[in-house]
């Protein structure tokens, strides 16, 4: 496609349904990488090719990214970590090339608007035919799963079903059958809707699995995507470990089922743990490099229902729950469980949409989204929000450390905490 | 085997001869009925191998045993021996030489059953239910094989009770199919791996998955000269998907189809999807059948890439599927599945097997 000249200029009015080609790649890592700081300032200083089009290209890049970087912390954990991961390794890949005209944006866009539209059919479809629930589901195949969906296959629910017969405990059973089949119900209700924020969580999704060479089997490997090979290796060990905690609940799952240590005495959890376990795996990864500020959106989900009733109330513990310690391992069992008790405890409906929703309208834009970086000045937050000082060149350090920015010379990365004035 | 009317099972079969007066649609093809067919539903079939004479038929189900039956030429099914496990068997197959039976069960342990002594000692061992079991009969080593839901493939030399190598699963194993020297492993979260068995069983590569949801079953075929070449792959999206492990033009070679929905091509209304339950090759022809959860079972040509023939529906839906070592014959199950929940569990309704002349019908298209 030709390139819009108008656009380049700054001044098409066609905007999104330019016939023409609206390049944007630099645009769009950048918009997503520097949203947590005022909308204006940035963008016009930030680089000279990108200042010819910033005024056409704040719409769309930041309709998008706005919701996306509130809904980055109060999303369902996944997405949110997935988030973080794919901007992060995108950003610097953007702030490395310098090249805004890197990628091919409206072919993307195009792409993009199919994989919707193929996953409201889809959905559609799903909902229509009668076909199994518990199901994982990719919009296209090869590529990975999308998250929210569990795989359950019908011999796993029926040995569920014998099992809970002979200890007289159906009535458990049929808790938990209704409590997934609610999940599954609002997850694909989410993605039959599609706001703005699901779909940038499913582009991310989608995307992070057509970047990696080895298949995408569920939550644990995508992450191996956006960290790199290190990733993998502490992928599997964290998926093994939440998958543990999923499949070992005796003790979280007491309450619920009567002592069936089986696998569906997880599955359950199941439907609330997958969007715990990929918490988990994902959350497990990312402390390692530092960037909890997702997963310590993840924590608060699933930290407060074990610590005391789902929703609200678990939003006090934020900073606590951060509390950047031993993370991975040990943290992990206190999702696994608090994803349980959250699962089966509190009531069903309110934990499962808390969990499955994405645009975190259950957390509201307010408080979360703008006290996270104030509150969280902990260094452990530093690489989502922030970069470091030691990760700075000398040249960025200056330019943060300088009053204004200089054109041509404006930092791709985010400040370091430090340098603030907030 | 052609008879018509000897179905020496439960009484229900002579009515059946005046067809359209009874609403009893149990045996709508009017197939053979296998005699006194398991309590509970059927989970796996499994037919003799040729060493061994004559068609012997095994049978695993959730009523926590597996049953053996000598089938005749003429149709008739003689109940032989049973054996039990203390849980839902899953999974069954034949040893090679035809005189030992394994059996893979929810109590996480899987049986060798010696036929000749009606004897069952447990060989293996898993930390969760074991869903599949094949025997892998290799020149230079012999083992069975087990794939269970703790995400685990063990392969057991069946005389000791520990396992000769324990190899990882990204999930919990959902299906498998063994054809020396591959075999194919399918598992939750859509993975799918690939093994060689040649020396000593290793991964060979893992794929990504061309289907969007759950996988239900694999079964795998081979080329013209008798090698395995590929598999087919089946979700509970009423969906197949035949892949090549190495084909000369993988966009065109492999390919997915339809199959066990409802109301063909009319878009107006909303299709009911069913879940493929069992996919199996004739060994002579290389056409492949499929059974679903819609109670129909279904004949392919995957090389014309035509449908040969779908039955009328089963009342109930079709859990297992397998043909006997020589094609002629085609044995299904019609049990519950729980493809709706337990809602539409009902213990009381009867479990069929039943038996199918399959020389002629599975007879692949001319291309033209």
């Amino acid at each position: 496609m030709t390139i819009c000249q108008f656009f380049l200029q700054g001044r098409c009015r066609f905007g999104d349904r330019c016939w023409n080609e609206h390049p944007r790649a630099g645009g769009a890592g950048g918009g997503r990488q520097q949203q947590q700081q005022p909308s204006g300032s940035n963008r016009r200083g930030w680089n000279n090719t990108s200042q010819r089009y910033s005024n056409v290209i704040q719409p769309s890049s930041f309709s998008k990214s706005a919701p996306w970087r509130g809904s980055r912390d109060q999303e369902k954990p996944s997405f949110g970590s997935f988030d973080s991961g794919a901007s992060t390794s995108r950003n610097r890949g953007f702030g490395l090339s310098q090249n805004p005209f890197a990628s091919p944006s409206s072919d993307e866009q195009k792409d993009e608007k199919k994989l919707l539209e193929g996953i409201v059919k889809d959905m559609e479809v799903w909902e229509s035919s009668g076909q199994w629930m518990f199901s994982a589901y990719s919009p296209v195949k090869k590529k990975p799963n999308i998250s929210g969906f569990t795989d359950i296959s019908p011999e796993e629910l029926r040995l569920e079903y014998h099992n809970f017969l002979t200890s007289n405990n159906l009535q458990s059973y049929l808790n938990s059958i209704q409590q997934l089949i609610n999940q599954w119900r609002n997850r694909v209700n989410e993605l039959k809707s599609l706001n703005t924020s699901t779909k940038i969580a499913l582009l991310s999704d989608v995307k992070d699995g057509v970047n990696q060479t080895a298949p995408a089997f569920g939550f644990g490997s995508r992450q191996a995507v956006t960290f790199g090979s290190p990733g993998f290796p502490m992928n599997n060990n964290s998926s093994d470990n939440a998958q543990n905690f999923s499949f070992k609940p005796s003790s979280g799952f007491a309450t619920a089922l009567a002592g069936s240590p089986s696998v569906f005495g997880s599955a359950p959890a199941f439907g609330a743990a997958p969007s715990a376990s990929s918490a988990i795996t994902t959350s497990a990864p990312t402390f390692g490099r530092g960037k909890p500020e997702i997963t310590s959106a993840a924590s608060f989900s699933f930290k407060s229902p074990a610590a005391s009733g789902f929703g609200s109330s678990g939003f006090s513990g934020l900073p606590a729950s951060m509390a950047a310690g031993p993370v991975g391992a040990p943290v992990a069992p206190a999702f696994g469980s608090g994803s349980s008790v959250a699962g089966f405890g509190s009531p069903g409906s309110h934990s499962l949409t808390a969990f499955s929703k994405s645009s975190g309208d259950t957390f509201g834009n307010s408080s979360i989204s703008t006290s996270l970086p104030v509150s969280n000045g902990s260094t452990t937050t530093d690489n989502v929000l922030f970069t470091p000082k030691d990760q700075l060149t000398a040249e960025e350090l200056e330019q943060f450390q300088s009053k204004k920015f200089t054109l041509g010379k404006i930092p791709l990365k985010p400040p370091p905490v430090e340098l603030l004035n907030i | 085997m052609s008879l018509f009317g000897t179905t020496s099972g439960f009484g229900t079969g002579g009515s059946s001869m005046f067809g359209s007066t009874t609403t009893d649609n149990h045996n709508p093809m009017k197939d053979i009925e296998v005699t006194s067919s398991p309590d509970d539903s059927i989970g796996c079939l499994s037919f003799s191998p040729p060493t061994l004479p004559g068609n012997f038929l095994i049978a695993g189900s959730w009523a926590n045993d597996v049953r053996c039956w000598e089938v005749q030429d003429s149709g008739q099914t003689i109940p032989k021996a049973q054996q039990m496990h203390t849980g839902p068997v899953l999974d069954v197959c034949w040893s090679d030489d035809g005189s030992k039976v394994f059996t893979a069960s929810c109590d996480k342990t899987a049986k060798m059953w010696d036929l000749n002594s009606n004897q069952a000692i447990q060989i293996a061992q898993h930390d969760a239910p074991v869903k599949t079991i094949h025997w892998i009969k290799a020149p230079n080593y012999s083992c069975v094989m087990t794939g269970s839901w703790d995400k685990t493939l063990k392969f057991w030399d069946t005389r000791s009770s520990n396992p000769m190598m324990v190899l990882q699963l990204p999930e919990r194993c959902y299906c498998a199919d063994v054809i020396y020297p591959m075999a194919v492993v399918a598992t939750a979260e859509r993975g799918l791996i690939v093994y060689q068995l040649e020396n000593q069983p290793s991964e060979f590569r893992r794929i990504e998955s061309p289907l969007k949801h759950q996988h239900r079953c694999v079964a795998i075929f081979k080329d013209k000269q008798n090698k395995p070449t590929g598999f087919a792959l089946g979700s509970i999206e009423g969906r197949v998907a035949i892949h090549y492990i190495n084909p000369p033009n993988p966009a065109k070679d492999n390919f997915t189809f339809k199959c066990h929905r409802s109301n063909g091509t009319n878009t107006s209304a909303p299709q009911d999807i069913y879940a493929v339950n069992g996919i199996a090759f004739h060994p002579v022809h290389g056409t492949l059948a499929t059974v679903g959860s819609d109670g129909r079972f279904s004949f392919w040509d995957k090389d014309a890439r035509t449908k040969l023939k779908t039955s009328e529906q089963l009342d109930q839906p079709i859990s297992a599927c397998c043909f006997n070592h020589n094609g002629n014959i085609f044995a299904y199950a019609s049990s519950y599945d729980w493809s709706k929940g337990h809602e539409f569990y009902n213990p009381q309704k009867k479990n069929y097997i039943f038996l199918r002349n399959a020389a002629e019908e599975l007879k692949p298209r001319n291309k033209k």
